[in-house]
């Protein structure tokens, strides 16, 4: 089987084949896993948008900003919870059908197991961390590999029946696991450390500070990265500083906002199905959800990621010059009630929209190769 | 010809099932028979039974994202190709097939 690439001449070397080969199986696990996830993200990121506009609106907020549902109304305290539980869901729901594209059946208790684990906030010092996205991927990859690698192991007939509901998962979840939490830490740490190299410097240039977020924010859209740069901007609206969240709360809503926009600027280069996913990720950029822009990413990191990173850090770098204070810790044109010098957030947001968008149209016009185009216009 | 398909892309709510489509108008303008499985988001839809594998002459397997219960296919002659090659060379993909 070589697979859909037939274009591909038959003489390359043995070995890139190979190896083109292995990436092209990759692309398509994680892809499953993405295609699996999705659902989960729109439910749980929508539920939440909508939990937290209600408690802006109606100015139930904490001491530190943030919303409180201790004193909404039940239907709102349930809509949070349940889509609070549907987000949870993300990581092992991400990592299990990595594994299960990859191994199958039995690739499915270490992968959500390992994928559970990468959601746990890690406690470092005072601070938390977890995983999250880039760990669920790493974890849904290894789980299948050593599945696939228990599965070739000689067994016994005797044993046959028994491998796959007692001796495969505990062989498989248990390596899985040790390996998870082993890199949960280091993971944690990394943030950690990140945040307090931000922490350092705010004595230096704000707008590099500001630079610096916006393309941490936009890196892993909702991973780690994103959540060192994001839980910086938090902190700091506990020390008064609300300008860093203001910097953040503007690119958190760029990259979904910019690649859906660029779905609508330029149709042609952009499949059906991509300019229905556009459609959904103009959504969640308006709530503040920077996983909207996952699907792009997934499909196309080193177009989309470099474009998204660039139009994080112009929105960030507007807001921090532009004074744009947020007092609350999330980002988003949602929060607009609770931010300091609106139309300059506003701004701030439309420009790194715009610039995201424009990036990426432009990187897929000089890179694209024409037989990609025909085909996806016909409908 | 006697076939029958599958597609599945990842987000599985139109690529999946264009493929199909221009899979099933193709091979009638070309008179084979065909059956398409599609493995949107909505799950599996006009699932393919163990006897309709059994009994067709290749087995186009149009995915770019890992099949659901694919070992149905172990046993027939098949190809792999993407949900973007079915989609715009329907019938390069069928002249590959009736080949393979």
């Amino acid at each position: 089987m070589t697979g859909g690439r037939w274009s591909i001449p038959l003489r390359q070397p043995h070995t890139l084949r190979k190896v083109k080969e292995a990436l092209r199986k990759h692309k398509q696990y994680l892809l499953t896993g993405v295609s699996y996830v999705i659902p989960f993200i729109a439910c749980g990121g929508i539920l939440i948008a909508v939990a937290i506009t209600y408690a802006f609106q109606f100015e139930l907020v904490d001491a530190q900003g943030r919303p409180d549902f201790t004193q909404a109304p039940p239907l709102i305290q349930a809509l949070a919870r349940v889509g609070e539980k549907a987000f949870q869901l993300f990581p092992p729901v991400l990592a299990g059908f990595i594994a299960h594209a990859m191994a199958g059946r039995p690739g499915l208790v270490p992968g959500f197991v390992g994928g559970l684990i990468a959601g746990v906030p890690q406690a470092v010092g005072e601070k938390s961390a977890n995983a999250g996205f880039l760990g669920a991927l790493v974890i849904g990859l290894v789980a299948g590999h050593v599945v696939n690698g228990i599965k070739k192991m000689p067994v016994p007939k005797l044993l046959r029946p028994v491998m796959p509901i007692i001796i495969i998962p505990i062989l498989s979840t248990v390596p899985v696991g040790l390996v998870m939490l082993g890199i949960n830490l280091p993971i944690a740490k990394i943030m950690i450390g990140l945040g307090d190299f931000l922490e350092g410097m705010q004595g230096g240039s704000q707008v590099v500070l500001a630079m610096i977020l916006g393309a941490m924010i936009a890196f892993d859209m909702g991973g780690p990265v994103n959540k060192a740069a994001f839980f910086f901007g938090a902190a700091m609206i506990q020390q008064g500083n609300i300008e860093v969240m203001g910097a953040c709360a503007a690119a958190i809503c760029t990259p979904p906002l910019g690649l859906g926009l660029a779905t609508r600027l330029s149709r042609r280069r952009w499949s059906a199905e991509q300019r229905e996913a556009g459609l959904a990720a103009l959504g969640m950029g308006l709530v503040g959800i920077t996983e909207g822009a996952i699907p792009f990413a997934a499909g196309d990191p080193f177009r989309v990621i470099p474009s998204i990173m660039i139009g994080s850090m112009v929105a960030a770098s507007i807001a921090m010059l532009g004074g744009v204070g947020d007092h609350a810790p999330h980002g988003g044109p949602i929060v607009l009630p609770v931010v300091d010098n609106r139309w300059m957030y506003l701004a701030a947001i439309l420009a790194g929209s715009v610039v995201t968008a424009l990036c990426i149209n432009t990187m897929k016009q000089l890179t694209e190769r024409p037989a990609e185009k025909p085909g996806e216009n016909q409908t | 010809m006697n076939i029958v398909a599958v597609t599945a892309c990842p987000t599985g709510i139109a690529h999946t099932y264009m493929a199909a489509e221009q899979l099933e108008k193709t091979a009638r303008r070309l008179g084979h028979q065909i059956k398409v499985e599609t493995q949107g988001a909505m799950g599996i839809e006009n699932e393919l039974h163990a006897s309709e594998i059994d009994a067709a002459d290749v087995a186009i397997l149009a995915a770019d994202i890992a099949i659901e219960n694919s070992e149905r296919f172990a046993k027939v002659r098949k190809i792999e190709v993407s949900v973007q090659e079915a989609l715009k060379n329907p019938e390069g993909v069928l002249q590959r097939a009736a080949v393979a």
